[in-house]
């Protein structure tokens, strides 16, 4: 007997696997354009992205709220496997944005390299993980949606089959990430020992009572570093930069810009929703898994935002400097879980979908330049702004967006963010005191690349085929695909830029509600 | 009469629509050579905006209501706590209201006037697309700047009403008079602008935290009709807090308006084209400054402190700038140390409590002052010198522009029955008024009245010594020719609006624009006993002028005489542009030395000294990531273990010691 309410609620979901499994078929049918598989996917992401966007409430789309989720931000049954909050369709739109970016930017990926197919059903399966992440209720639910993601990211780092770096990074990501599975569902079935249950509300309520305190804090800790791992905290963080590196560009978009976002996702419900409702700062057993919660992550934060800069100081191969920024990044992203107040976790929310945008288009341009015969090497972009005065200014505004420059998105993420964490009060203000001097410092490595870019002439006769051989305005050479997701990428960085009201009301909204959701 | 009001909500076009001509132009300029280098299109905006614009203004005298326009740019909700416990937002939008449609029938009528005339004017120049594309956007900031409904929006186009400016003032900056003109413009009015922009931030301080309920600041500061009883009645009137920031934003007004002691770079700014002169320094910008405190004493209301400070700069700076005036021999500073002077006026005035009288002022002051730089450009036109000394006798071949000078000078000498004789005895008869007020009034009151005097006399010199006699006194000059028609019609426009603008008061219609006291004047026995003495002081200083310049006649201060050392120290403007020089090039110069010492010995260490410790721990952070899977196990692992520890065992004993 199938529940059509339940069929419905998952509408999205079940989109994306029909998507998979239609382009799966495809594939046997014989040699077809790349350009169809991407149409399948980007139809598959927008028809999912229509359904959560209606059940945000977007008016035009008004018509489609009955499909989706009926009902929102209710809190779940003891029992309950998934539960819709606000918040969580608000992440589900972010995963959909960042696949839709990546999947209209890999259609312009040469026509000729095979598995196209492939590529887009396993883009569509880590998103549909990630769907399920945001509605989980669960651990055993939300352990398994991250491993659906998980492992479809793996092999969609190994998708270029013949680039042994590719491999490589695949390998090392496939050994990391089980490593870290083992930790987290180690750490869940401590949980479980101590209370006989794995539903985040009914963990997150007993704790920290009964004889199994301690046991059940251990098994907090497993699934922290096991999550950690997901986003990159220090010292989890070692694989993102060899993946990043080895893996095709689109792919290392997605993985900073998608996958990266889930585990956040899986952060606050696991360490900030039910939980720490019930934990107020204070004295007794809870106030002291509290307090030393709040300094363990925020722990890892400062160290995650400094190791991640320091790195990306004195890194010369652009992709890798941009990796480690987004290490840096999610040190940022991670004061929402350290303060946990609901201004935090909205401003946290509001860096996470910034950092969507601005890293999926950083590393989009640096898939388009590489395109276009650009070098590994941050010195291989010098007169590049000049050259290609389109891609040049997309990618200032990106890096300055993740330096947190007004008028661009980034500035407000972290301003909200920050102040935020400011009006938390407490020792948290230092928090924001190193959030700040860390974005001082991120901008030297972002203002050096802006300077190679426009003041640095590159050595004469050495210009690369694409650097050097054209001077034009156009999009040539670049494939109206990523011409599209990078310019839709940049046109919003702008646009939220100046002005981030609705989205930061929104954002707002479904943290607070977020925080009472498990109550 | 139905309708007229629908227009309101659609002012924001007037400002747009020069923002369509600076895109066009600006872009396309180089391909627009038939039109002038986009000189026709930038007119035509002008004149659409200008239509627009008038309209604006009718309709406000038809139906003086106050209606705002406005989208949310940004909003916080009141949480009640935090940084903006009543929340804060900042918008963008229009207000019409009297005042802002008085200053739209000023802007948009000179704007587009000066705009015709440039045609003429700047026909063989280079770069004619620049100048337009910036003209345009100028015209767009001031427009903006006219229209914005609140503080914030209102500093915002004033920064770029002063970005234009100084691109204005370097036009030629090939020259590098003008191009340090134009810095030295940037740089003193920036100094008001911080004051300004600090003014603001008080404001919001003040009220964000202690206004009444829901905050003004949460209300995106707009100026709301009555909204100085927040003052008033709310705040109790008068908190030292609240006077310094009136005292910020007078600073800020007289950067922009070139008052005492931020007055230097206006004569200077004279390095730029005349048509920027007439059309930026001395009818718009400059007066954005007195429309800055016109609007603030009207919307946020000034202390009684305050207020005695604005007379005190207003009433110096129209005597100081006047003496100034009095030996220059430059055609165009003459007449932009008599802006400053009337500006004095203006600031007087506001200060005084009649803020509508200044704004009369600024109106009159606007027509004549525009149609005095731009005969002066015709005459620089014409002959190619702005020495007075060089000129002479263009009377003959000038008609045209001779005559409308002759207006002009009339007008700002204040004789009855021109333009500025009206608005200038409102002026003075207003601050005779108060003068019971506050004994320090008093020598304000008479500085402002022998500036009467000194007015009539350096406006008609220069009349004099250019247009009067038989030849020019230069005989090289080349042979004048009158002013083609396309600026000659500006000129004329204009001529009529110097000579009837003072009677538009009078017009009950036109009165709705400056609501307020004194407007119109009502003349008692006293007031036209004072107006016959302010008239006897403008006739007196012509006389003097004609005396000691009449018919070609060259007066020659003898060189032993005492006033020797009083005529240097006014041609080098009370040493006051050397002071500032010799501030800046020793105080500039020390600050150098130690930025410089700074930099190489404290900043370049510590860069050097991180540079090194992080490369080397860039390069033990690579050593770290050696690509070796198994390394990064076990740092996993490693990392488990520190995290056990932490929340097990030194969280624990962390909060147990300090709290939590």
């Amino acid at each position: 007997m199938i529940d059509t309410e339940v069929l419905g609620q998952f509408a999205p979901e079940i989109l994306l696997l029909a998507g998979t499994l239609l382009l799966f078929v495809l594939d046997r049918a014989g040699a077809l354009r790349r350009e169809l598989f991407g149409a399948v996917a980007l139809a598959a992401i927008l028809g999912a992205g229509a359904i959560v966007l209606a059940d945000l409430g977007v008016g035009f789309l008004a018509p489609l709220r009955g499909i989706g989720a009926a009902v929102v931000d209710q809190p779940v049954g003891a029992s309950a496997l998934y539960g819709f909050s606000s918040l969580g369709l608000l992440f589900q739109g972010i995963f959909l944005l960042a696949a839709f970016l990546v999947a209209l930017a890999a259609v312009s990926r040469p026509s000729d390299e095979p598995g196209a197919a492939v590529f887009y059903g396993l883009l569509l399966l880590a998103t549909l993980g990630m769907m399920l992440v945001a509605v989980a209720a669960d651990l055993i639910f939300l352990l398994l949606a991250l491993e659906i993601t998980a492992i479809a990211s793996y092999l969609l780092v190994a998708s270029p089959r013949r680039d042994p770096r590719a491999l490589e990074a695949a390998m090392k990501f496939y050994i990391i990430g089980a490593l870290s599975a083992a930790l987290s569902f180690f750490g869940a079935s401590l949980l479980y020992g101590a209370y006989g249950t794995t539903s985040l509300r009914v963990v997150g309520h007993s704790l920290p009572a009964g004889a199994y305190g301690d046991l059940a804090i251990a098994g907090f800790g497993f699934l922290l570093a096991g999550l950690a791992f997901e986003v990159t905290l220090v010292p989890f963080h070692m694989w993102a930069v060899d993946v990043y590196d080895g893996a095709p560009t689109e792919v290392s978009a997605f993985l900073a810009g998608g996958t990266k976002k889930a585990g956040f996702f899986a952060l606050f419900l696991v360490f900030v929703g039910p939980l720490l409702l019930v934990l107020a700062p204070g004295t007794g057993p809870a106030g002291t898994f509290r307090g030393s919660l709040d300094l363990t992550v925020a722990l890892l934060a400062v160290a995650t935002m400094t190791v991640g800069n320091v790195l990306a100081l004195f890194q010369s191969e652009m992709k890798r400097l941009l990796a480690y920024s987004s290490i840096s990044q999610a040190g940022y992203m991670l004061l929402g879980v350290a303060v946990a107040t609901a201004p935090a976790l909205a401003g946290a929310t509001f860096q996470i979908f910034a950092h969507v945008l601005l890293k999926a288009g950083a590393f989009l341009v640096v898939a388009a330049a590489a395109g276009l015969g650009v070098g590994p090497l941050v010195s291989d972009w010098k007169g590049f702004g000049i050259r290609r005065p389109a891609l040049g200014v997309a990618f200032g505004l990106f890096l300055l967006g993740l330096a947190g420059i007004p008028l661009t998105v980034g500035f407000f993420s972290k301003f909200v963010l920050f102040s935020a964490v400011v009006e938390a009060r407490g020792w948290f203000v230092w928090l924001a005191v190193a959030g700040v001097l860390n974005s001082a410092l991120s901008v030297f490595y972002y203002g050096r690349i802006l300077r190679t870019m426009y003041m640095e002439t590159p050595p004469a006769g050495s210009g690369g085929a694409g650097v050097g051989a054209r001077s034009s305005l156009a999009w040539d050479g670049l494939g109206y695909g990523r011409a599209a997701a990078i310019g839709i990428a940049a046109v919003l960085v702008v646009a939220l830029g100046i002005d981030p009201g609705p989205l930061l009301t929104a954002f707002q909204s479904a943290a607070t509600h977020f925080l009472t959701f498990g109550a | 009469m139905v309708g007229w009001s629908v227009l309101f909500p659609y002012a924001y076009l007037v400002p747009l629509l020069m923002v369509g001509s600076f895109v066009v132009v600006g872009l396309g300029g180089t391909r627009l050579r038939r039109f002038a280098g986009g000189g026709w299109i930038a007119v035509a905006a002008a004149g659409a905006s200008m239509v627009l614009g008038v309209l604006l203004g009718v309709a406000e005298m038809l139906d003086p209501t106050y209606t705002d326009t406005h989208v949310v740019w940004l909003s916080l909700p009141a949480t009640g706590t935090g940084t903006f416990p009543n929340g804060f937002e900042l918008v963008m939008g229009t207000l019409v209201d009297p005042l802002s449609g008085l200053m739209l029938l000023v802007v948009t009528i000179v704007g587009f006037l000066v705009l015709v005339y440039s045609l003429g004017y700047m026909a063989h120049e280079k770069g004619l697309p620049r100048y337009f594309a910036e003209l345009s956007l100028f015209l767009a900031a001031m427009n903006g700047l006219v229209l914005a409904d609140n503080l914030f929006e209102f500093f915002v186009f004033w920064e770029l009403v002063g970005v234009c400016s100084y691109f204005l003032i370097g036009f030629f900056y090939e020259k590098p008079s003008a191009a340090s003109a134009a810095k030295e413009a940037f740089l003193v009015t920036r100094v008001g602008d911080v004051m300004f922009l600090l003014g603001v931030f008080l404001y919001f301080y003040v009220y964000a935290t202690s206004g009444p309920a829901g905050g003004w600041a949460a209300h995106g500061f707009l100026f709301v009709q009555g909204s100085s009883p927040f003052l008033a009645g709310v705040m109790g009137g008068s908190t030292p807090l609240l006077t310094v920031a009136g005292l910020m934003i007078l600073g800020g007004a007289a950067g922009k308006s070139a008052q005492f002691p931020l007055h230097v770079w206006l004569p200077d700014a004279m390095e730029g084209p005349t048509t920027v002169s007439a059309l930026i320094h001395a009818a718009t910008m400059v007066a954005a400054g007195v429309y800055l405190l016109a609007v603030t004493s009207l919307f946020l209301g000034f202390t009684a402190t305050d207020d005695l400070a604005i007379v005190a700069i207003g009433g110096f700076t129209t005597f100081f700038a006047a003496t100034m005036a009095l030996v220059q021999p430059d055609i165009k500073r003459v007449i932009a140390y008599s802006t400053i002077s009337q500006l004095g006026y203006m600031v007087l005035a506001v200060g005084a409590g009649f803020a509508m009288v200044g704004m009369y002022h600024l109106f009159t002051h606007a027509f004549f002052k525009a149609l005095l730089f731009l005969a002066a450009g015709a005459v620089i036109h014409a002959v190619g010198t702005q020495d007075l000394f060089k000129m002479g006798g263009l009377r003959r071949t000038m008609r045209i522009t001779s005559g409308v000078f002759l207006v002009g000078a009339l007008s700002l000498s204040g004789i009855f029955p021109f333009a500025g004789f009206w608005s200038k005895d409102d002026v003075l008869s207003s601050l005779f008024g108060e003068l019971g007020s506050h004994p320090l009034y008093w020598p304000f009151y008479l500085l402002a009245l022998a500036t009467v005097f000194l007015t009539g006399y350096y406006i008609f010199r220069v009349w004099f010594l250019t247009f009067s006699g038989e030849n020019p006194r230069d005989r090289s000059l080349p042979a004048a020719h009158e002013a083609p028609g396309v600026m000659l019609v500006p000129m004329i426009v204009l001529a009529i609006f110097a000579t009837v603008g003072g009677l538009f008061p009078f017009v009950p219609a036109f009165a709705h624009l400056l609501p307020g006291a004194g407007i119109p004047p009502s003349y008692t026995a006293t007031d036209l006993a004072l107006s016959a003495l302010s008239v006897g002081l403008a006739a007196g200083g012509i006389l003097t002028a004609w005396a000691f310049w009449g018919n070609g006649r060259v007066f020659e201060l003898p060189a032993g005489s005492a006033a020797q050392p009083v005529r240097r120290l006014l041609l080098k403007r009370y040493y006051f542009k050397a002071g500032y020089d010799a501030l800046g090039l020793t105080g500039v110069y020390t600050f150098a030395r130690l930025c410089d010492f700074v930099d190489r010995y404290i900043i370049d260490g510590v860069v050097h000294g991180l540079e090194r410790s992080f490369g080397g721990l860039s390069e033990r952070g690579r050593r770290i990531q050696s690509g070796v899977v198994l390394d990064y196990a076990s740092y996993v692992v490693a990392g488990v273990v520190v995290l056990l520890l932490f929340l097990l065992v030194v969280g624990p004993y962390l909060v147990a010691t300090w709290g939590s």
